[in-house]
């Protein structure tokens, strides 16, 4: 644009050739000047020469000019030379076209025409069109006309503003005027249309793509104070900052942006309006350090659809935090604030919000009021939802009152939840959002009453078990991806209860659920397990031990187990024949002692004293035992009356898949008789 | 199944508790050998190239107790299964092996191949990422990505080192030494590094080099 600001220059031309213009011999007129300012530029080391023969309709005229700087555009130029056919107009006017160099860059053609009453220039490369007008009657005003300009032609006006950002494609069309008066700041105003720009900084943070949109700016500057007016409207590009990643939509999206600048400051922008539609309707204060990094942020923002805020402006966190498939529907409105410590303040007013995860994690329907986030004076909230999902299980509408200040959110008071058939409760939630290196941390007290686990099966997809559980976590505490539960929770299931202690979760939403637990079962009714399972049937009682069970995507791969018959008052102790089948294709190997084994198809069951199995696993070997061992065998059942019936197991180590394939098989009754 | 249906034992009487007890040694120095050797493998999984010939092993009886290099599915039948119950020989329990044959690692491995193979490795081929001196990736140039490709490759470096994070400590509990996490990470971010292919970028003492 500056090479524009040698026609500045060429405004002495006309005075010179007053002189040369009458001669009838051939004349050649050279000048040097060391430096010529101008409100723009500054043109240094300038030579000129025209060589005018006689009678010639034209004559040839070259200017040169070591450097050429326009420091208030930031455009810098090294050995620019000009060389074109000087012509005579009406009016006293002149006019010269040729081509335009600077240094190795490609060369320009620039056509100036000038007479008493304007000056015109026109500056092309292919399509590219860059035309300017300066009326005399108003010399500090001159009209830029842009046609298919190169962004990238204003790579050095924008490093004025962002030196870090690159331009790299797009074109503009539209009308510039830019002010040069000599006491006043430079101005430059006019509407642009922007279309398929492309920019990114040098550390690849911020970034755009094929944004389009027109844009009517205000711009102006002096050595000490920046000032740009921006409105606009966006019509679609995608732009990326952070992990903040906005799409924008092919619906017109209007933006107004004030900002200013003094001296070496930071950019302060009071002033950011944001209008998307339904989707987000924003305002935004900024104010910057002068290296770029946000000193404090105000915005508030409002949402009458939140449908498409997932795909236009927040896909690019929720795929780095791994909730890239959640979708939301609802309304919000968004008041918060950021200081240079972090996030100040939070206000969201929710209006029936529903999150949903597809892969199953969670579900949240109808989250309707408040939650408001403090990081200094104290303020309440209370937010409610209408039910959801976690993992499959099922909860009713609850209501959640909130109090944060300090940088804590709390619980003011218990919160019931219905939950399959039961009620879970929440009690002295805090919850630290995360601060600078500090991961989230939430600390909670959680209590189960009557749930019915009959349901949870059937959510879980687990065998028709039936039972209550409940309990008290007293404690809870969540840091860096795990969940550690102090106190256990008691199930009360087939007449007998099973208690969970030493829980924790690792990576509750994340790759991999873990579950680590200890369970402890006493005097289960074998006869209801057993039809449950589909394994046989076996009456009796059942006391058993799971500890250090692990479960790592709701897998086992870790436990020691045992589980023993006990004797109960009154209670018969029978296995069926196709229980035994069922155990002994379990137990890898079996077969029946003392008894030959077609004689136990006679029978449809057995009187037992005693049942016991174990199974300690680890890196998928099931290392099993029964009541007692010999060698490679184990005994499970051991046989009372008559006929008496072992069940012994061979081969300790079973592989764990294997096992389970036979756990599956035999209840659903797919064993085949195994008789020896 | 056949080959598990044991002919009627004889029920020898023998007390395998008390030879259990008998030779139990506590081993609670850390197998940097083994480690390295499953790491190795782990990894050279995940970045081997998908023209490569691999046999997929389904788990087989020896359980993980052994991984080194890939070698055929043994017999069940003729399996000691005192080893499993730590009644092998001395040497046995003085190099205990890393185990990363548990389903949920081997889920998570598969997952990371697949990423790897989508998208990392042209990250990685461009200069985009690099692999970082704690096991993990990072996007160290992110120019050299398009921007459309930019959102989905942070995305996928976030779920990559989510399952790294997983991975690293899996591997440590699965085999019964959780506190063992931080060195098995040691020595799968070496492990990353040594396997990267010429011309990928890595973190040495927190600046970027080629390799």
């Amino acid at each position: 644009m500056s090479r524009l600001m040698l026609t500045r220059y060429l405004r002495l031309l006309p005075m010179l050739l007053l002189w040369v213009a009458p001669a009838t011999l051939a004349r050649e007129l050279r000048m040097q000047v060391a430096t010529l300012r101008t409100p723009v530029a500054t043109l240094e080391r300038v030579r000129l020469q025209l060589h005018w023969d006689d009678h010639a309709q034209q004559g040839q005229l070259q200017l040169w000019a070591g450097k050429v700087d326009a420091a208030g555009l930031g455009y810098h130029y090294r050995n620019v030379h000009w060389q074109c056919p000087l012509q005579r107009r009406p009016n006293a006017g002149w006019q010269c076209a040729g081509a335009l160099r600077s240094g190795t860059l490609p060369p320009l053609q620039l056509a100036v025409q000038w007479d008493d009453a304007a000056t015109r220039a026109q500056l092309r490369q292919g399509q590219a069109q860059l035309a300017l007008a300066r009326v005399a009657a108003t010399p500090d005003v001159t009209t830029l006309m842009l046609h298919k300009l190169p962004v990238v032609w204003a790579q050095a006006l924008m490093a004025q503003a962002w030196p870090v950002a690159r331009l790299k494609a797009g074109v503009v069309d539209g009308q510039l005027q830019v002010q040069t008066p000599t006491a006043l700041p430079l101005r430059m105003l006019g509407k642009l249309q922007v279309t398929g720009m492309g920019l990114d900084t040098r550390d690849a943070s911020i970034a755009g793509e094929q944004l389009t949109g027109r844009l009517q700016l205000d711009y102006r500057s002096t050595s000490t104070l920046t000032d740009v007016q921006l409105d606009g409207q966006l019509q679609g590009g995608e732009f990326l900052a952070g992990n903040t990643y906005v799409a924008l939509p092919t619906t017109p999206v209007t933006v107004h942006v004030a900002a200013h600048k003094t001296g070496s400051a930071g950019w302060q922008i009071p002033k950011i309006e944001w209008r998307d539609g339904d989707a987000l309707t924003a305002n935004a204060m900024v104010q910057m350090h002068a290296d770029g990094s946000v000193q404090a942020l105000s915005v508030q923002a409002h949402s009458d659809d939140m449908t498409p805020l997932k795909p236009r402006y927040l896909s690019g966190w929720m795929g780095v935090m791994g909730m890239g498939d959640v979708t939301l529907h609802g309304a919000l409105d968004l008041d918060a604030q950021v200081n240079a410590d972090g996030l100040a303040a939070v206000n969201a007013q929710l209006h029936g919000v529903d999150l949903q995860d597809p892969n199953g994690r969670f579900v949240f329907d109808g989250l309707r009021g408040g939650l408001r986030y403090s990081a200094g004076a104290p303020v309440e909230s209370t937010l409610q939802w209408q039910g959801g999902q976690l993992y499959g299980l099922k909860f009713g509408p609850a209501t959640l009152p909130f109090a944060s200040s300090a940088g804590q959110l709390r619980t003011r008071a218990a919160i019931a939840v219905p939950m399959m058939g039961g009620t879970l409760g929440l009690r002295d939630v805090v919850i630290r959002p995360p601060q600078g290196e500090h991961g989230m941390d939430i600390g909670f007290g959680l209590q189960l009453a009557a749930i019915d686990f009959g349901k949870v099966s059937q959510a879980l997809g687990l065998p028709a078990f039936q039972g209550t559980l409940g309990g008290s976590i007293p404690r809870a505490h969540y840091a860096q991806d795990r969940v550690d539960f102090e106190g256990g929770l008691t199930l009360q299931l087939f007449d007998g209860r099973v208690a969970f202690s030493a829980l924790s979760l690792e990576r509750p939403f994340g790759t991999a659920p873990s579950l680590s637990a200890d369970i402890a079962m006493d005097d289960l009714d074998l006869l209801r397990l057993t039809e449950v399972l589909g394994f046989g049937s076996i009456s009796g009682k059942l006391d058993g031990r799971v500890t250090g069970l692990r479960l790592v995507d709701w897998t086992p791969v870790a436990f020691d187990a045992r589980f023993i018959t006990d004797d109960a008052p009154g209670v018969r102790k029978r296995i069926s024949q196709r229980a035994v089948q069922d155990i002994g294709s379990v137990g890898g190997s079996s077969f029946i002692q003392t008894l030959q084994g077609k004689a136990v198809a006679l029978f449809k069951d057995f009187g037992y004293r005693r049942i016991g199995i174990g199974c300690h696993l680890e890196n998928q070997i099931c290392a099993m035992n029964g009541l007692h061992s010999a060698g490679n065998t184990f005994t499970i059942v051991e046989g009372a009356g008559v006929p008496r019936l072992d069940v012994v197991g061979y081969n300790r180590a079973v592989d764990w898949a294997t096992l389970v394939e036979r756990l599956l098989a035999a209840s659903k009754g797919e064993v085949a008789p195994v008789i020896h | 199944m056949k080959q598990w249906m044991g002919v009627p034992g004889m029920g020898v009487p023998v007390v395998g508790a008390l030879l259990l007890s008998a030779c139990v040694t506590i081993n609670v120095y850390f197998p940097a050998a083994e480690a390295k050797q499953a790491a190795k493998e782990f990894v050279e999984k995940v970045i081997n190239e998908a023209d490569k010939v691999q046999i997929k092993e389904t788990p087989a009886g020896s359980g993980g107790m052994a991984l080194q290099a890939p070698r055929a599915r043994f017999d069940v039948s003729g399996f000691d299964p005192w080893v499993l119950l730590g009644i092998g020989s001395a040497q046995a329990q003085a190099a205990p092996d890393i185990s990363i044959k548990t389903p949920a690692i081997q889920a998570i491995q598969s997952r990371m191949e697949t990423r790897f193979n989508s998208s990392l490795r042209a990250g990685f081929d461009s200069g985009a990422l690099g692999f970082t001196d704690d096991g993990l990736v990072s996007v160290r140039d992110a120019a050299k990505v398009d921007l459309k490709d930019r959102v989905a490759l942070n995305t996928a470096v976030a779920d990559d080192n989510r399952d790294r994070k997983a991975v690293y400590r899996e591997v440590a509990v699965a085999n019964g030494h959780p506190e063992w996490e931080a060195q098995i990470r040691g020595v799968f971010a070496k492990q990353w590094i040594s396997s990267a292919r010429p011309g990928w970028w890595y973190q040495a003492g927190g600046a970027w080099k080629q390799k």
